[in-house]
């Protein structure tokens, strides 16, 4: 394997260090696996279909749903739904982050700010999202921000209670070592508390991002708005359309791989140390 | 019965040249402890603590785990304060942390996202006026130097070994030039053969600069090795059972000369151990009753 554990890497001397080779092609192997893999999985898909086991009417074809795919991007009915779709849930998310990080740090920072906040945060953090819709509905009708609010109320309550977990998971013995070498109250939040809390921040956004995408489906699902995937969805279930019901859960997968995906990139990138440092 | 010389009745006036000096740090009938609001109860960790620190002395502490070493040592750094008496450095009773006295963690407790470099910066950064910036690059070049680390300026604490990262420790706690270093068991997280180099290194490096230590430990060993005096802690609550010089010469690791094969490092281990095992057997015995005792 090419791979040196990055533990080792720093305490070998260079005379322990042998250059080997490596097939060119090493780093695609990965992606030729997903490649075959997908490829096998559509096929199966394909042939399970036309064997005709599984009534066609909720059981379509890959073929069909890939025809149905391109034909809504073809016409332009996909495209701009996943463009509602997509800047409503960004914004939202937008949102949820701007709220969410400061008050999450507050309440982990201050204890009177716990004591007043929790009770709500924990209240809604918990609460199933679908029970708000009605409510959201009777304030803001089948409006756009009734579906915006949604997204907020989805993603912003994961982001606080992580960045709150995190400022109050602060390994206590970096913070002796600051009164030791002199911090003040601003320098302990900045150099030390606050860059012990990003990773928690980024797996915060992380499940903001997850539990946002669900706010968004059902926002747009129940919310009648007539826009957006979830509108999409709703309207192929009614008019029996399996094919585009199909397509569009497909595409709502790659959205969510795609988001959740990108920040776990940045997750790593963001904090090396952090898996080092659980362990 | 060997003879140890014991602080209180016969310690010679001058023993080693570095233990001359004057008093730099004074415990004075010391009692700590730690409330516990929920319970309405105080642990008493140290009870009826006076100790004298003379300037370059190098003094160990070694007690069974639990027996308020660390709470010590928390006083002198000043993170701590005590219910009652008064700890001084320099005459001037301890109000809190200050560039004088400096802290290596048992669990290093570096930052993981800064460099090595920029983590033995973070000793001399924070303090205004401590260090002016042109001359902290030179001084953290000379503490890596110092202990070693040269060339590994960028690496990340996680990309070292255990070893290495304390020497990251010691060369922060170094690098502001503090009269005194404060060392909580810093050997105590790696491992036999690692930790016996460490030790020779240490006795290397404050040979150069002098520094007075206080080091906290339960390895007897170690506190021998390393010691000028050795301070033996009982426990529940902590009380100072007995000082010992330690009178074997210095350097004491020398390849050709092993100390721990001397016969004086075998009586003074032999008395140390009786006195720790006493007290390790006793905390088990008395456990139980004194903690229903101070509750009560």
């Amino acid at each position: 394997m090419t791979h040196v554990a990055p533990a080792e890497r720093s305490t070998r001397s260079p005379a322990q260090v042998e250059t080997i080779t490596v097939s060119r092609y090493a780093s695609l192997k990965g992606v030729a696996v997903t490649i075959v893999n997908l490829a096998v999985f559509f096929l199966l898909w394909e042939l399970i279909a036309r064997a005709g086991l599984i009534n066609e009417l909720f059981f379509p074809r890959a073929s069909e749903m890939f025809a149905a795919m391109y034909n809504g991007f073809a016409d332009g009915t996909i495209l701009p739904e996943i463009w509602h779709s997509l800047s409503n849930f960004l914004i939202g998310l937008a949102i949820s982050i701007v709220i969410g990080i400061p008050v999450g740090l507050l309440m982990g920072a201050s204890r009177v700010a716990d004591l007043i906040l929790s009770p709500y945060v924990w209240a809604m953090a918990s609460l199933p999202r679908v029970a708000l819709i009605p409510l959201l509905i009777l304030i803001m009708g089948f409006d756009n921000s009734m579906q915006l609010t949604i997204i907020v109320l989805s993603a912003v309550f994961p982001i606080m209670v992580n960045c709150m977990a995190g400022v109050k998971t602060v390994d206590p013995s970096l913070l002796r070592a600051g009164r030791v070498f002199g911090t003040s109250r601003v320098q302990t939040y900045s150099k030390i508390i606050f860059p012990f809390t990003l990773p928690f921040v980024i797996s915060g956004v992380n499940q903001g991002i997850a539990r946002g995408l669900v706010g968004m489906l059902i926002g747009e699902l129940l919310g009648g708005g007539g826009s957006g995937l979830g509108f999409l969805l709703d309207r192929a279930g009614d008019q029996f359309d399996a094919p585009m019901l199909y397509a569009v859960l497909i595409l709502l997968a790659v959205m969510s791989v795609g988001l959740i995906q990108s920040m776990r990139w940045l997750e790593q990138r963001a904090a090396p140390w952090r898996d080092t440092l659980r362990t | 019965m060997v003879h140890v010389g014991s602080h209180e009745t016969d310690r010679p006036a001058k023993e080693h040249a570095n233990t001359a000096g004057s008093t730099l740090i004074e415990v004075a009938e010391v009692n700590a402890g730690y409330d516990n609001q929920r319970e309405r109860t105080r642990l008493i960790a140290l009870r009826d603590i006076s100790l004298k620190v003379t300037q370059g002395e190098f003094l160990a502490i070694v007690g069974p785990s639990g027996c308020g070493k660390t709470t010590l040592i928390n006083m002198i750094a000043g993170f701590v304060k005590p219910l009652s008496g008064v700890v001084k450095v320099r005459g001037v009773p301890v109000d809190g942390p200050g560039a004088d006295r400096a802290m290596v963690f048992q669990d290093y407790a570096l930052l993981p996202w800064r460099t090595v470099e920029r983590n033995v910066e973070f000793a001399i950064e924070n303090r205004r006026g401590h260090v002016p910036k042109p001359e902290r690059r030179a001084r953290i070049a000379n503490a890596l130097q110092l202990v070693g680390l040269a060339g590994f300026e960028k690496s990340y604490p996680h990309e070292l070994s255990g070893g290495m990262r304390q020497r990251v420790g010691i060369a922060r706690a170094l690098v502001g030039e503090p009269e005194i270093l404060l060392m909580d068991e810093p050997f105590g997280a790696v491992d036999a053969m690692t930790r016996e180099a460490m030790q020779a290194e240490l006795e290397k490096i404050i040979a150069e600069t002098r520094q007075t230590v206080v080091f906290i430990t339960h390895s007897i060993d170690e506190a021998i090795t390393l010691g000028d005096r050795i301070v033996v802690v009982s426990s529940r609550p902590g009380t100072i059972r007995e000082i010992i010089d330690i009178d074997l010469p210095r350097p004491r690791f020398d390849e050709r000369n092993d100390i721990k094969r001397s016969a004086r490092f075998g009586e003074i281990r032999s008395h140390l151990w009786k006195l720790l095992s006493d007290e390790a057997l006793g905390a088990k015995w008395g456990s139980v009753a004194r903690q229903e005792g101070e509750t009560a």
